[in-house]
């Protein structure tokens, strides 16, 4: 080796969780567009993975619903992640899931890159109310150094999802954004992940804000043009509350 | 989000409509699209994120100055869009052909066709930064996304000039902690003791290929979140061969280049960075390294470029350092130099071009007799005649394109009055 045949520079790893509720409630149009839209996002996360010298990204799917269950059993990099479809059936073990999170976001779990990590981003998608105690798993999981660096974000699908549950998850209500129809959430889906893996996966800016607040600030500027997608920062302007699902 | 369809037609300030043709690739602030303007074609840089007046200020002060050098090294804004459709953007040039994002250097997906280049290139971004200060203005969002590099001929274009202004000023667009000076990433303001920093971190990639500040230490680190940032290139920046303190190192295995590398190229550019990442330049701006000095430990370190007569690859005849090649391990031998009066002594070579201090082009270049590979001559690349006066004192002239013998003794008076010896 010399000086001209030059080998990649190490990069950081980002990981990106989807967490997703698939219980029986989210049955049908909700779930079919949850996998499309993060089938149809996965390429363009490669594609900034790729083009980004300071780190790369990779995914981590976490689905739950009687119980939970990852998709794979470690995270895969954009470039080789397959998403599966997932299908809708049982109950909303929220609890189970923050278990299950605690004890991944960890350096002897899912976040033992050589080359170090960057701070994951958290996305969580539900569309109802947690069925098991999901009060301990969350204070056990806010202690995790990870998930208190993470970049946090919830969409809550439909007015039947508990928005307080979600956004003590997020630590703030601008995180948590709702939508009403399939079209929304589909956008929402792809704005959110693309927007929070960029930002999360470069060298902070140095001075301004964090790269929360970064996010939901441009999420919530995105929000403001997606029909039926609201959050408190970006509230639904003369729309109705009726949820637009068949 | 605020994109444009193709076809869409945007009002310029300076009046006109530039027609937005087809998108040619994102990034976290906008969209860049070909576009059209009076039948030419033209790249529009179009926001998607929101940005306060003072910014779109700056752009228009710095569109109706100009770019700070007459070349072509700035992709300077040229024409800046009213505030439309929820945004507004600037139209520059089209990059052209052949060249690669910093980015994919660091990625490996691009490499330099030669050592030479590679020093082209690390020259003119001295030189670019050399034209803005000279302007008065200052980086505020310097790092990887902001040149493009022809990796054949080391031709740099500086591009992203939306996040320079005058210096001290502030538009609230701060770069990536990576690539800023520690002071910077404490909250200070930009200025052009901040940009020296990130010219060294940006050469220091360009020739080592990993980053200054990230080894041992660094890497030790399982999170880096924005408060390690801090530490790590802001209140705790160290360099990976600080002299002193052995706490960084770079790692086997992970900081592959700049273990290779480091023995590779000369000595004083090894010292150079040694100086301009040791812990009091690191915390005492104004006594960073500036362009300047960079170019003349640059030159230097070309002066000493040869191609090895054994396996005919560049290597240095650094008698500093080393007198072996770099590639195939073979001594290096140093049959003939020109002892200029202001450039210092540039070693000669099969095929090597001779370079003037920091000219982009070469002023000559050794030829060698296909017959008999031991008879050398230098061939005049530059407009001007040369006068060479021989040791008895005759003078002969030698026009553009013409050869001379490398005899020592002969002293050459190239044009402006720079004088060389053949020793
Ligand atoms: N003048 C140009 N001609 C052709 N393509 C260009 C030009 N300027 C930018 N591009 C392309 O457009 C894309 C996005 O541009 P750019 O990187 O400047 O956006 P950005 O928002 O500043 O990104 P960053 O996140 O690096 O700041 C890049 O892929 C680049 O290759
Ligand atoms: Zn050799």
């Amino acid at each position: 080796m010399g000086i001209l045949d030059s080998a990649p520079v190490p990069r950081r790893t980002m990981v990106l969780f989807f967490i997703v509720d698939t219980s029986g409630s989210m049955d049908g149009t909700k779930i079919g567009s949850v996998n499309a839209a993060i089938r149809e996002v996965t390429p363009m996360l490669d594609e900034i993975s790729s083009n980004n010298a300071d780190a790369e990204i990779k995914i981590a799917v976490l689905q739950f619903s009687s119980g939970c269950e990852w998709m794979y059993d470690e995270p895969k990099s954009a470039s080789e992640f397959r998403w599966i479809d997932m299908e809708a059936d049982g109950l909303t073990d929220l609890g189970a899931a923050y278990q299950e999170l605690s004890s991944k976001l960890s350096r002897n779990a899912f976040l033992n890159e050589a080359t170090g990590s960057f701070a994951p981003v958290l996305i969580l998608l539900s569309d109802g109310e947690p069925t098991d105690d999901y009060q301990r798993p969350l204070e056990k999981l806010k202690e995790n150094k990870w998930y208190k660096a993470a970049i946090k974000i919830a969409i809550a699908i439909g007015s039947d999802a508990n928005r307080d549950v979600l956004k003590e998850f997020t630590n703030s209500s601008e995180a948590v954004i709702e939508v009403h129809n399939v079209e929304a959430l589909k956008k929402l889906i792809r704005t959110v992940s693309v927007t929070a893996s960029q930002i999360g996966s470069q060298s902070s800016a140095a001075g301004v804000k964090d790269k929360q607040t970064q996010v939901t600030e441009s999420i919530t500027k995105e929000v403001e043009q997606i029909d039926g997608a609201s959050s408190s920062a970006a509230p639904a302007i003369g729309s109705s509350s009726d949820d637009d699902w068949d | 989000m605020a994109e444009l369809k193709p076809g869409t037609t945007v009002d310029l300030i300076s009046g006109g409509q530039i027609k937005v043709v087809k998108e040619l690739g994102r990034g976290g602030q906008g969209i860049v699209y070909l576009s059209e303007f009076q039948g030419h074609q033209y790249a529009l840089k179009w926001y998607t994120q929101q940005y306060p007046d003072t910014f779109y200020n700056n752009l228009k002060h710095n569109i109706e100055q100009g770019s700070p050098s007459k070349g072509n090294e700035f992709l300077w804004p040229l024409m800046l869009t009213k505030r439309q459709y929820d945004s507004f953007g600037y139209v520059m040039q089209l990059r052209p052909q052949g060249f690669s994002e910093f980015g994919d250097f660091l990625m490996a997906k691009a490499k330099f066709a030669s050592i030479s280049a590679m020093i082209t290139a690390a020259l003119q971004i001295c030189q670019g930064f050399y034209f803005l200060h000279l302007k008065g203005y200052s980086y505020q969002d310097l790092n990887d996304g902001n040149f493009f590099i022809n990796p054949q001929t080391g031709d740099v274009l500086i591009c992203d000039n939306d996040n320079v202004t005058a210096q001290g000023q502030n538009t609230g667009i701060l770069g990536k902690a990576r690539y800023m000076a520690p002071e910077i990433v404490a909250g200070g303001k930009p200025d052009k003791y901040s940009d020296y920093f990130s010219l060294a971190i940006i050469l220091f990639l360009l020739f080592y290929g990993n980053h200054p500040l990230e080894g041992k230490k660094v890497l030790s680190c399982p999170c880096m979140d924005e408060v390690n940032d801090r530490k790590f290139y802001g209140s705790e920046a160290l360099f990976i061969l600080d002299k002193d303190n052995k706490e960084n190192l770079p790692v086997r295995g992970v900081h592959t280049n700049v273990i290779t590398r480091w023995p590779l190229f000369t000595k004083n550019l090894q010292d150079a960075f040694i100086e301009a990442l040791s812990q009091d330049l690191i915390k005492n701006s104004t006594k960073r390294i500036i362009e300047s000095r960079w170019e003349k430990v640059i030159t230097s370190m070309r002066n000493l470029l040869v191609v090895c007569k054994n396996c005919g690859n560049e290597t240095f005849a650094d008698i500093e350092k080393q007198t072996a090649c770099i590639n195939c391990g073979k001594p290096v031998t140093v049959d003939y130099q020109i002892k200029t009066t202001n450039y210092g002594n540039i070693v000669l070579s099969p095929k090597k071009n001779v370079f003037l201090g920091k000219s982009k082009q070469p002023v000559a270049a050794v030829r060698i007799n296909k017959a008999d590979p031991s008879v050398w001559a230098l061939q005049n690349l530059s407009t001007t005649t040369w006068m060479v006066e021989t040791p008895s004192g005759k003078l002969k002239p030698v026009g553009q394109n013409e050869i001379m013998p490398t005899k020592p003794g002969l002293k050459i008076t190239f044009s402006q009055g720079e004088k060389g010896e053949i020793v």
